[in-house]
């Protein structure tokens, strides 16, 4: 690399060259200005020269060449150190002019950062940092501890129109004048001088100037005595096509015509005598003055006797005073001539030389502690090996040297430093070290707050060209800068570097520093009285959640004291502010589907489907066969686009999120929305769309201009801080036609209007429509087409509280109302929860509520045999003749009852047929969803053990928990379900319940008898049997006309689906063979009833039926129960707003088969007296058995003789012992939940300190083993004897009973759910006392 | 004393900062955790600077500024630790060690299953970790 063709190698070839002083007199001045430049400018241009050709000679008489040369004129005014002061004006004014000039530029582009980009070198740097490094060089020049500048020729210029020319001539370099670096002796007053001639063409011929010139030639010397003659084109100005000057003279208005007098001929001159000078005068004499000054150094100081001298010289002076410049050194003195000859070398290129005079005069400097000196020279040696391009190291350090050393000057070498820091830079840019350039930028900064902003920005630039580069300390450097541009002033410039800076924080996740550069930009555009730039930035930080409020808050007001100033409603396509969630768009419109509540459009389509699978005609029901005629109506294109009706309004559920900690007023949210007439206009419109979709703002505010085609609503609203809310807007649409939804328009603050285009953004969407989804291109989601206006039911459900307690019965009403003047026909209805709602009948709306529950009426009872039909049948039907109309509604009743505790979500769905058959739609369904909480109540549970007084008896033991926290109830009647179960209190109810109620946390207990009623010859159960008395009322003022009959409407009904319900739990763990399908069907039909529908695998009808053929085949040694109770009126909370009237608890599938189907009773004496003495005692007994299943049994008993003294055989291992050998492969696993029913009797605790104490021997003495064959439904007597030996107390549990029921094959095995058994003996105390 | 410590995610995302000052000077910390994430970059681009070894994650200090010292981690996954002290004398060991201990406290927090990769770290009990650990590095530089 060569060096010279460096920047910095360039600069010095520019900067470090001679200087000519000129000087001029006024006519002079006034003869060029003639031409609109001084006579310095016109000279400039031709200052440079890159095309001579003049021989040197080194000091050692090398020969060499230099071709390029430049010379460097000053005024001698201008030969002394600038002005700080206008200096420092001067550059501001630099900064501001280039700050304007790129700020009109940049305004509007914003720089994409793009890391590949950023290898191109000059890609970003400003131009005129250039220009003001170069003035800030310029503000180092004419010191006098450097010769470089100090002039080795002067020019002086007298016109011919002056007055005595000669005399003016030495007149002008009259000592008086001259430079004070000449004066005080800083460098040598004897330089070369020049006299030249100017003569103006345009003042006449050129016969007098000659003469003059002759004259001068005579005092002078012809060859210093020169003449130049100008302006010689006459009367129309030139126009020069290659202006030579107009790169010269920065502040020229380019329609200026420079040197419009001068013609080529003048030029030429011009270019010849300056060339002449330069080549013949000026070269020849620095070389000759190089020799002159090189001998006297040798004479003094080369060599080894001159070195010893110069140490011991210098060593002497260390004594001298300190100050902070060093000595002063005259012009003659050694180390001036020493320094002069390095700057000449240099300037002439011989840079070894300059070198070696450097070196040698900088220990001298060191030595004498003249530091600025020293500084000086270092910086020179700097430049020379890099000039030689050797040593970087050297050359390097040689600069921080020179940098450091100006810095300890102060303010005195504040310049210099700069301007050796800049030199030092470019050396490190020439050798690609950019971050080390970089480092030395930010050194550079000193006290001025604008130059340290120039030059921290050009240190960023450094960062972004060092190779990696390093973006992130650009952009910090570039914050830097701009806030120190922002210190003075410098707006622009401050917009700039930011501006630049954005583009390395763009994109990033670093929001603190993104919302302080966005911040700040918008603040400076706003002072600048960019507003619309300014809210373009402002509207970046306004979702800055992460801030803290203050901040928040300040960004917020600040923002819209912007937009205030706009004076102008400003719309934002992408304002941030609130937040829209887009995900949780849902829009909500009704076709064929109509909703009676947001719940209910809310609810997954999946679940309406399979509500309504069995009631909609056939799917899908749009699109009919070819034959019909509207087929014709719908084109194929229509097919795919939702339908909506007129005058319906199609909603759309939007949240709106407030990211920040303040509130936020929002107003005048409305959806866009576009309206077409007919089809084919909407193709046309989407071309329209894509055209203008670059200029979304415009055509949203078309679009939002009032149109009469449709209606929007508007909503406003407060977001605080961090809230979500959920908005509904909505369009209605008037006409037939196409209406699409295009986005949401909202206001913030009243000033500014956001927009949020819902499709071009987000592709994909939540909408309700779920099935045709995978086809539909995005766009057509948000289109509907309009139908003409078709009726719709509206619905509701009227008294259905929301809140309940559990076995809470009441009447509730469905009103349905047809607000259109259009007929409906062929009305249906469905429930999800029969459990919790069924339907009633029309008769019952006049029925007084709860009167007609009670066995009063005997109409009831006939209906309640009619309804099983009903039950079953899920989908209801109203009657034919059922017609909703205009205002008069239809009111239909409904039964509800609280089946559960929990929240419980009641879907219906009403579906009905538009008479009209010439619309799109044909049928319509109204959905309607209720969600009802369900308190816990009573807790009712059921103990049933078989009395062991009379065989075909049962203890009864209810327990009642009354599970609220304050309510209190009144248990009212227990019935029993079925016919032939009766039921009878064991005690008068006034002594159970002495008060009446049950209050919050009060349990009670009471007992029943149950006795099977079925007679023994009906072995299918035949419900026509005659009635029992299967209600039993706890209370006792009651009369019997207020037993409620569990067999009216709502009651059995609701008990079927408890069964249901119950049947379902009781065999969560069933033990079948195919219990694994139960299970499965278990599973999901417990799902439908309890979560609500799942899956179309199975649909809950065929659940449903499954579960009725359960029923069916029910076993008959269960018993269900109902318990009616009834809330005291006094003690209601008042909170429920509709207090329960009654309830009802449902106990089913209660077992009383504990001890499987055969039942026995051990009869015999309690107490006897016997005279031991005489004889043992012999005992008789009788065992009743009883077989309750449908079949024939085979009974087994075995008495046992020996006392198994550690207790009795654990009943579980007898059973499980006794199992596995009679049955080879497949055979059912004698589930355990059986044994548990048989260890639960008190019978067979084993009471070990029982048996230890006062079991004594006793024998069986009657045959030990009996077996016999009992017939269903029938008992048998055995007889059995024992023989005691003492007195005492006996248990006589100490037999089994073995049954069996004959195998009828698989199919049928379920039917009793075991089919052989062992039972041990329950505890039979007979107590034996010696006769007196 | 620590004035901030940073994780920086491998995508040179911030996952948490937090600073340890009085003052109000989060802007600036965040600017010169973003800055040190260039000199990061170059510790990893060229390792021959970083020292001989391999699998080390201590980068050391990373750049002086002003009244401060950067110093870096860097985990296995790219995910970068930053600490500014305005100790001017810290022990290399110190600062190793207060990583280590910063490492194992990211890692617990970023292995709760409701972290989601990627994502500041919010949680509260991290936060109370890095402070003790933070507080802890004063005594055992002192000690």
């Amino acid at each position: 690399m060569d060096p010279a063709m460096t920047p910095l190698g360039k600069m010095l070839l520019e900067e470090i060259t001679p200087v000519v002083m000129v000087i001029s007199t006024p006519a002079v001045e006034e003869t060029c200005l003639k031409n609109g430049l001084s006579f310095l400018q016109m000279l400039t241009p031709f200052c440079s020269f890159n095309n001579i050709d003049v021989p040197v000679r080194t000091a050692s008489d090398q020969p060499y060449r230099i071709h390029k040369f430049k010379l460097r004129l000053f005024y001698g005014s201008d030969v002394k150190k600038p002005n700080l002061k206008v200096a420092e004006q001067q550059l501001k004014q630099v900064i501001t002019d280039s700050g304007e000039k790129v700020f009109s530029e940049k305004c509007l582009d914003v720089p994409e950062f793009n890391h590949e980009v950023t290898s191109s070198e000059d890609r970003d740097t400003p131009s005129w940092f250039q220009f003001f490094n170069k003035e800030l060089v310029r503000m180092a020049s004419f010191s006098d501890h450097e010769a470089f500048d100090h002039p080795v020729a002067c020019l002086l210029a007298v016109s011919s129109k002056d007055e005595h020319p000669i005399s003016r001539f030495v007149d002008l370099f009259n000592t008086n004048k001259l430079p004070s670096l000449l004066k005080d002796g800083a460098m040598d007053p004897k330089i070369l001088k020049h006299y030249l001639l100017v003569h103006d063409n345009q003042d006449g011929p050129v016969d007098r100037a000659s003469k003059i010139l002759t004259e001068m030639r005579n005092t002078f010397g012809t060859s210093d005595s020169l003449l130049l003659s100008i302006n010689s084109s006459l009367g129309v100005p030139i126009k020069h096509q290659d202006n030579p000057w107009a790169s010269q003279i920065y502040d020229a208005s380019p329609n200026q015509d420079l040197g419009c007098f001068l013609s080529i001929d003048d030029i030429n001159e011009i270019k010849d005598l300056m060339q002449d000078l330069s080549s013949k005068h000026i070269i020849p004499n620095m070389e000759q003055k190089i020799r002159l000054l090189n001998q006297q150094v040798s004479a003094t100081r080369k060599g080894f006797k001159n070195q010893i001298k110069n140490l011991w010289w210098r060593k002497g002076k260390e004594d001298g005073v300190d100050s902070l410049n060093g000595p002063t050194y005259n012009f003659n003195s050694i180390e001036s001539q020493i320094r002069v000859l390095g700057d000449y070398a240099f300037m002439l290129r011989d840079y070894e030389l300059a070198l070696s005079n450097y070196r040698l005069i900088s220990t001298d400097y060191k030595i004498d502690k003249a530091w600025k000196r020293y500084a000086g020279v270092q910086e020179m040696m700097g430049l020379t090996y890099f000039m030689l391009d050797q040593s970087r190291k050297e050359a390097e350090y040689c600069m921080e040297n020179a940098f450091n050393t100006y810095l300890k000057l102060g303010l005195l070498g504040q310049q210099n430093a700069t301007r050796c820091g800049l030199w030092w830079i470019e050396m490190l840019k020439a050798r690609d070290l950019y971050k080390e350039a970089a480092t030395v930028y930010f050194r550079i900064c000193g006290e001025d707050i604008l130059h340290s902003a120039v030059m921290l920005e050009q240190a960023s630039y450094c960062y972004l060209l060092s190779k990696p580069s390093m973006s992130r300390k650009y952009g910090f450097h570039l914050v830097l800068s701009g806030e120190q541009y922002k210190k003075c002033d410098q707006i622009k410039h401050a917009i700039r570097t930011y501006r630049s800076a954005l583009s390395v924080f763009r994109g990033t996740t670093w929001s603190y520093i993104n919302d302080h550069v966005h911040f700040h930009i918008g603040q400076w555009y706003a002072a600048l009285g960019m507003y619309d730039v300014a809210v373009k930035h402002m509207t970046e930080i306004l979702a800055c959640s992460h801030q803290s409020k203050t901040t928040q808050e300040l960004f917020l007001s600040d923002f819209l004291q912007v937009v205030e100033k706009t004076g102008r409603t400003f719309e934002v396509t992408k304002l941030q502010l609130p937040v829209i969630n887009i995900s949780s768009l849902k829009v909500i419109f009704e076709d064929h589907r109509t909703f009676g509540s947001s719940s209910a459009a809310n609810t997954k389509e999946g679940l309406w489907h399979s509500l309504e699978e069995d009631m909609i005609p056939s799917f899908p029901a749009a699109k009919t066969n070819w034959l019909e005629l509207q087929s014709k109506l719908i084109s194929k294109k229509h097919t795919l686009s939702n339908v909506c009706v007129a005058g319906e309004a199609v909603k759309v559920n939007i949240e709106f999120i407030n990211p920040l900690q303040i509130t936020v007023p929002v107003s005048g949210v409305t959806l866009i929305c576009k309206y077409s007439t007919s089809s084919d206009a909407l193709a046309s419109d989407e071309k329209e769309l894509s055209v203008k979709s670059n200029n979304e703002v415009d055509h949203f505010r078309d679009m939002s201009s009032y149109n009469s085609s449709f209606l929007v609503s508007e909503v406003d609203f407060s977001l605080g801080g961090g809230e979500t809310t959920m908005v509904q807007l909505s369009v209605t649409p008037k006409e037939v036609g196409t209406l699409e939804i295009l986005g949401v328009r909202w206001k913030l603050s009243g000033t500014i209007v956001g927009f949020h285009n819902f499709e071009l953004s987000h592709p994909k969407k939540n909408i309700v429509k779920g099935r045709r989804k995978a086809k539909q291109p995005p766009n057509e989601k948000f289109k509907f087409m309009v139908i003409k206006s078709i009726p719709k039911i509206q619905g509701s459900v009227h008294s259905l509280p929301g809140k309940a307690y559990a076995g809470d019965l009441r009447r509730l009403m469905l009103e349905l109302k047809n607000p259109s003047e259009f007929p409906v026909k062929n009305l249906k209805m469905k429930i999800s929860h029969p459990r919790f709602l069924i339907i009633g009948n029309q008769e019952n709306v006049k029925l007084e509520f709860p009167g007609c529950l009670t066995k009063k009426t005997d109409s009831e009872r006939s209906s309640a045999h009619t309804n099983p039909n009903i039950m079953s049948e899920t989908i209801f039907s109203f009657p034919v003749d059922t017609s909703i109309q205009g205002e008069t509604p239809l009111s239909w009743p409904l039964w509800f009852r609280a089946a559960v505790p929990g929240d419980i979500s009641i879907y219906m769905s009403i579906y009905y047929e538009i008479e009209d058959i010439s619309s799109v739609i044909r049928y319509r369904t109204l959905r309607l969803h209720y969600n009802v909480q369900v308190l816990p109540s009573l807790d009712v549970s059921f103990q049933i053990s078989p009395s062991r007084l009379r065989i075909q008896d049962f203890l009864v033991q209810l327990d009642v928990v009354n599970k609220t926290s304050s309510e209190s109830f009144q248990v009212y009647q227990l019935s029993s379900i079925g016919q032939h179960w009766e039921i009878s209190l064991l005690q008068p109810p006034d002594t159970i319940f002495p008060s009446q109620t049950l209050m919050a946390g009060q349990a009670i207990s009471c007992f029943f008898t149950l006795k099977n009623s079925r007679r023994l010859s009906t072995v299918e159960y035949n419900i026509s049997t005659t009635p029992v008395r299967s209600d039993v009322l706890l209370v006792p003022q009651c009369s019997q006309d207020l037993v409620y009959n569990s067999n009216n409407v709502p009651l059995v009904n609701f008990h079927h689906y408890e069964r249901l319900q119950q049947k379902v739990l009781h065999e969560s763990a069933p033990s079948r063979l195919n219990c694994g399908i139960w299970l499965a069907l278990i599973a999901v039909s417990n799902t439908f009833i309890v979560l609500g529908l799942k899956g179309d695998e199975l649909s809950p009808i065929q659940i449903l039926r499954i579960s009725l053929f359960m029923m069916d085949l029910g076993d008959l040694n269960t018993v269900d129960f109902v318990l009616i109770s009834r809330p005291l009126n006094n003690s209601i909370n008042p909170g429920l707003s509709d207090p329960p009237h009654v309830m009802s608890h449902h106990a089913c599938h209660l077992s009383t088969a504990s001890t499987g189907p055969i039942s026995w009773l051990v009869d015999g004496p309690q107490t006897l007296h016997h005279d031991f003495s005489t004889s043992f005692c012999e005992i008789n007994l009788k065992m009743h058995l009883y077989n309750s299943s449908g079949t024939t049994a085979f009974v087994h008993i075995d008495t046992i003789d020996f006392d198994r003294g550690g207790g009795h055989i654990n009943s579980v291992n007898a059973v499980s012992s006794a199992t596995p050998d009679n049955q080879v492969g497949w055979h059912d696993v004698t589930p355990v939940n059986e044994l548990k029913v048989t260890s639960n009797t008190v019978e067979t605790q084993p009471g070990k300190a029982l048996s230890l104490e006062s079991v004594s021997p006793y024998i069986w003495s009657g045959s030990s083993s009996t077996s016999i064959h009992l017939e269903p439904m029938s008992s048998a007597e055995i007889p059995l004897q024992i023989c005691v030996f003492s007195p005492g107390t006996y248990d006589l549990s100490n037999y089994f009973l073995n049954w069996k029921l004959p195998s009828k094959g698989l199919g049928n095995s379920d039917e009793t759910g075991q089919h052989s058994g062992k039972c041990q003996g329950y505890k039979y105390f007979l107590t034996v006392l010696q006769s007196p | 004393m620590i004035v901030c410590v940073a994780v920086v995610g491998h995508q040179n995302n911030p996952l948490y900062i937090q600073s340890f000052t009085e003052a109000d000077d989060a802007l600036k910390l965040h600017h010169i955790v973003h800055c040190s994430l260039d000199v990061v970059d170059e510790r990893v681009n060229n390792p021959k600077k970083s020292g001989p070894m391999l699998n080390e994650t201590f980068l050391g200090l990373l750049y002086p500024i002003e009244n401060y010292k950067v110093y870096g981690y860097l985990t296995n996954t790219k995910v970068k630790f930053i600490l500014v002290t305005t100790d001017l004398d810290v022990k290399d060991a110190d600062v190793r060690n207060f990583f280590r201990r910063f490492h194992t406290a990211y890692v617990d927090a970023v292995s709760n299953p409701f972290h989601v990769p990627g994502k500041k770290i919010t949680s509260r009990t991290f936060a109370e970790r890095v402070s003790t650990i933070v507080k802890s590095f004063g005594f055992s530089s002192a000690a």
